[in-house]
């Protein structure tokens, strides 16, 4: 008769197990190692090449604000509030690229889309650091959200066909813009 | 009389009720109907799929800050609008912000390993146990040979009369 335990040790099974819950925890270990779970940020953007969404709504003049409407111009909108250091920091900078559109004969339009503060607190803010271009409220954030923005300062540029070409999260100077925005009208990127 | 009815139970009969009794539950579990949900209830629902894209370990459900706030306003104006499924919303908002805004992996892709390596995981463990469970069992219904049988005989006559060498 064969001996039981010595029949048991013939096909050792449990190292198998072991090996095969091993393999498969290690590769849930790689795949969620490798999800991107930072806030890292980024240029790339689902909108990039893509018709403008919608972004509707009302200037602190009380203008009527329709970014659909502003097709045939460049337009750059920059998503900001009066209380973000980066923001206040970076308004130097979009005055002087204001300033330097206004002289270029297809100089891009600039607007401000604030989800933040309130609209005299806002104003207060111009008044005191300079800038004369619209300032858009969007008190829903729905313009917000419709292009993605989590975090101000950030700034988008979309062609005269309507279509999103640029999106910078994070401060601009006034020379990268308009460097790229050139660029952007010989047919660059 | 009772060792019988438990071995009854323990056998394979007892093991079929057993599990035709989880999938029932499972069955009742799943297809539990709760009603039409109400726009609220689809609002709190979606916003609780979703991670506020500037904090961590927080969902825009539960999230005060700006970023969550415009997002639950328009999941509410999307809700209320009516066109747009719970999971159309979400893939709005993710197509948006990010793949990272999901706080339930998709089922689908390379992300699906996420739903089907624990289970894979869990077949195999549970497999080796059954292997090394009736491997134990195999060993302790070991049939007695002849010489274990004359070294009890030999113990139980010592027993028996202690007084014989």
């Amino acid at each position: 008769m064969s001996d039981p335990v010595e029949g048991a040790r013939r096909r050792p099974v449990a190292p198998f197990v072991v090996l095969a819950v091993a393999l498969a925890m290690g590769a849930l270990f790689v795949v969620l190692a490798q999800s991107n779970s930072g806030q890292a940020d980024t240029v790339q953007s689902y909108l990039l090449g893509k018709p403008a969404p919608t972004a509707v709504g009302t200037t602190l003049d009380g203008e009527p604000f329709d970014l659909a409407r502003r097709k045939g111009s460049w337009v750059v909108l920059n998503f900001f509030d009066p209380t973000c250091v980066p923001c206040i920091e970076e308004h130097p900078e979009l005055v002087t690229f204001s300033q330097d559109q206004a002289a270029v004969a297809d100089g891009a339009e600039l607007y401000t889309i604030v989800n933040r503060g309130s609209d005299d607190a806002v104003r207060e803010f111009f008044d005191d650091n300079g800038g004369d271009w619209p300032v858009v409220s969007d008190p829903t954030g729905a313009i917000s959200v419709n292009f993605g923005v989590a975090k101000v300062p950030e700034t988008w540029i979309i062609d005269p066909n309507g279509v999103v070409r640029v999106r910078y999260p994070g401060t601009v100077t006034a020379e990268g813009l308009s460097t790229q925005l050139q660029s952007l009208r010989e047919g660059g990127l | 009389m009772a060792s019988a009815t438990w071995k009854k139970v323990k056998g394979p009969g007892g093991w079929a009720v057993l599990a035709v009794v989880v999938v029932a539950l499972l069955a009742v579990g799943i297809g539990r109907d709760t009603g039409t949900p109400t726009p609220e209830e689809r609002v709190e629902a979606i916003s609780k799929r979703l991670a506020c894209p500037i904090c961590d370990g927080e969902s825009v459900f539960e999230s005060r800050n700006n970023a969550s706030s415009a997002i639950r306003n328009e999941i509410k104006q999307q809700v209320a609008t009516g066109t747009a499924s719970d999971d159309q919303i979400v893939t709005f908002i993710e197509q948006r912000y990010g793949g990272q805004v999901l706080l339930v992996p998709k089922s689908t892709g390379i992300d699906a390993l996420v739903w089907a390596l624990p289970a894979f995981a869990g077949v195999c463990a549970v497999a080796g146990l059954t292997v090394a469970f009736r491997r134990w069992k195999r060993a302790a219904d070991t049939v007695p040979t002849d010489d274990d049988r004359a070294l009890v005989a030999e113990a139980r006559q010592e027993a028996a009369d202690p007084d014989e060498p």
